[in-house]
């Protein structure tokens, strides 16, 4: 049994390495971008199958944003970004729980003892997904901040006078917002890291220790975790676009 | 940068990251949202249509029902009135012309009584004459003599009273 932080390497492609983590990254991409062109190619006025399941979570992502944001408009706006992170961190959890995830891979050894590399790692399990995804929220929610409400509208939000009414309280705690729009960053995507991480390894720890039944209720406690993860990113996504577009209430 | 390296961290890998999710985001909103939302709402316009169309159908039937119903009454009613003002004319017609049959009938008795009346006459007056003969001839087969014409018709006029 060995755990790495680190995804493992399966091969190089020239310069760069291609992780476990990164296959499957491109394939959860692959096989969405594949299932939902079915759908949508042959979508019919009465769903059936798939199309319901399909319509069944872009009608719920879409009015659970509407809720969030009030305005029609802009919820349609969100609607991509948030969508395609609710299914892509979904999804890449989900396959981290796949039988054999952990087990087929390339033999590999190490200080004479042979090891396997597995094939698959969930892309949430790899920090270099999580801090690109969360980079890239970060500064959409800045740049949304800036479009809706101008450079000097949002700097107001973090730089405040302290010659008003909060005086030097109000300037402090505009600058710890700053700081916590930084914060952000690390936050989304050690949460997300930390979760998916801790699962695969409380499964393998189980599947070491106990090998029939009894990982079961962690197994459906991962896929639990899996969902809840995804949907809290998508969701303080969603919360943060929004609070980035409201005016500073000084 | 040990740190980074340990955690896994390498810039080719978190740049091939970012890149894929940037794409999977553009192609899933070129390709499946945007049609599918367009879709959806496009659906839910016409199912609203839809429904609105069947509310305004069964307002619309409702109301042909009572104008229906109003007309069904309103034949009903003229044609009761048609019947009866019908067998009241026929009513009116059957007694006149029970009346007329009536006066018809009475002046043809009374044509007939008066008729009969002048007959009787008629019929008296040629028996009186005829007897009035009959006794003249019988009388003077009797008498067997004339006594003369003035005294003849004299007892004639006078045994026929």
């Amino acid at each position: 049994m060995e755990i790495s932080i680190a995804a493992e390497k399966l091969f190089m492609l020239g310069t760069f390495p291609v992780t476990n983590s990164f296959l499957i990254a491109f394939l959860v991409s692959f096989g969405l971008i594949v299932v939902t062109r079915f759908v949508v190619q042959r979508k019919e006025l009465i769903p059936r199958g798939l199309q319901n399941i399909f319509e069944l979570i872009v009608e719920g992502l879409l009015s659970f944003i509407e809720s969030v944001t009030e305005d029609k408009a802009q919820a349609r706006k969100y609607f991509p970004l948030i969508a395609t992170i609710f299914l892509f961190v979904l999804f890449s959890n989900w396959v981290g729980l796949l039988p054999g995830m952990g087990t087929i891979g390339l033999a590999h050894s190490v200080d004479g003892h042979t090891t396997i590399v597995p094939f698959l790692r969930s892309t949430s399990a790899d920090l270099n997904f999580t801090l690109a995804l969360s980079l890239m929220v970060v500064l959409t929610i800045q740049f949304t901040g800036i479009a809706t409400l101008g450079l000097f509208g949002y700097g107001k939000k973090f730089f405040v006078s302290p010659l008003h009414k909060p005086y030097v309280l109000g300037t402090v705690v505009g600058l710890l917002e700053l700081v916590s729009e930084f914060a952000k960053f690390l936050s989304f995507s050690f949460r997300l890291f930390g979760n998916i991480f801790a699962g695969e390894i409380l499964l393998i720890v189980m599947l070491h220790l106990v090998p029939y039944f009894i990982p079961l209720p962690f197994l459906f406690l991962e896929v639990f975790v899996g969902f809840i993860q995804a949907a809290v990113f998508a969701m303080l996504t969603l919360v943060f676009l929004k609070m980035a577009t409201l005016p500073a209430e000084h | 940068m040990e740190a980074l390296s340990n955690l896994g961290i390498d810039w080719k890998l978190f740049l091939a990251q970012a890149v894929n999710f940037l794409i999977l985001l553009f192609v899933l909103r070129r390709y499946a949202y945007q049609p599918m939302l367009d879709f959806l709402e496009k659906r839910t316009a016409r199912i609203e249509q839809g429904l609105k169309d069947a509310q305004s159908a069964q307002v619309k039937l409702s109301e042909m029902e009572a104008k229906e119903k109003a007309i069904l009454a309103e034949a009903h009613t003229e044609a009761r009135n048609i019947i009866a003002t019908a067998e009241e004319s026929a009513k009116k017609r059957d007694s006149e012309r029970e009346k007329e049959t009536e006066a018809k009938v009475e002046r043809l008795l009374e044509e007939a009584t008066v008729k009969i009346r002048e007959e009787k006459n008629t019929v008296m007056a040629e028996a009186k004459k005829e007897i009035g003969e009959l006794i003249i001839l019988s009388v003077e087969k009797i008498l067997r003599e004339k006594i003369d014409a003035t005294k003849d018709e004299n007892l004639i006029k006078e045994m026929v009273k």
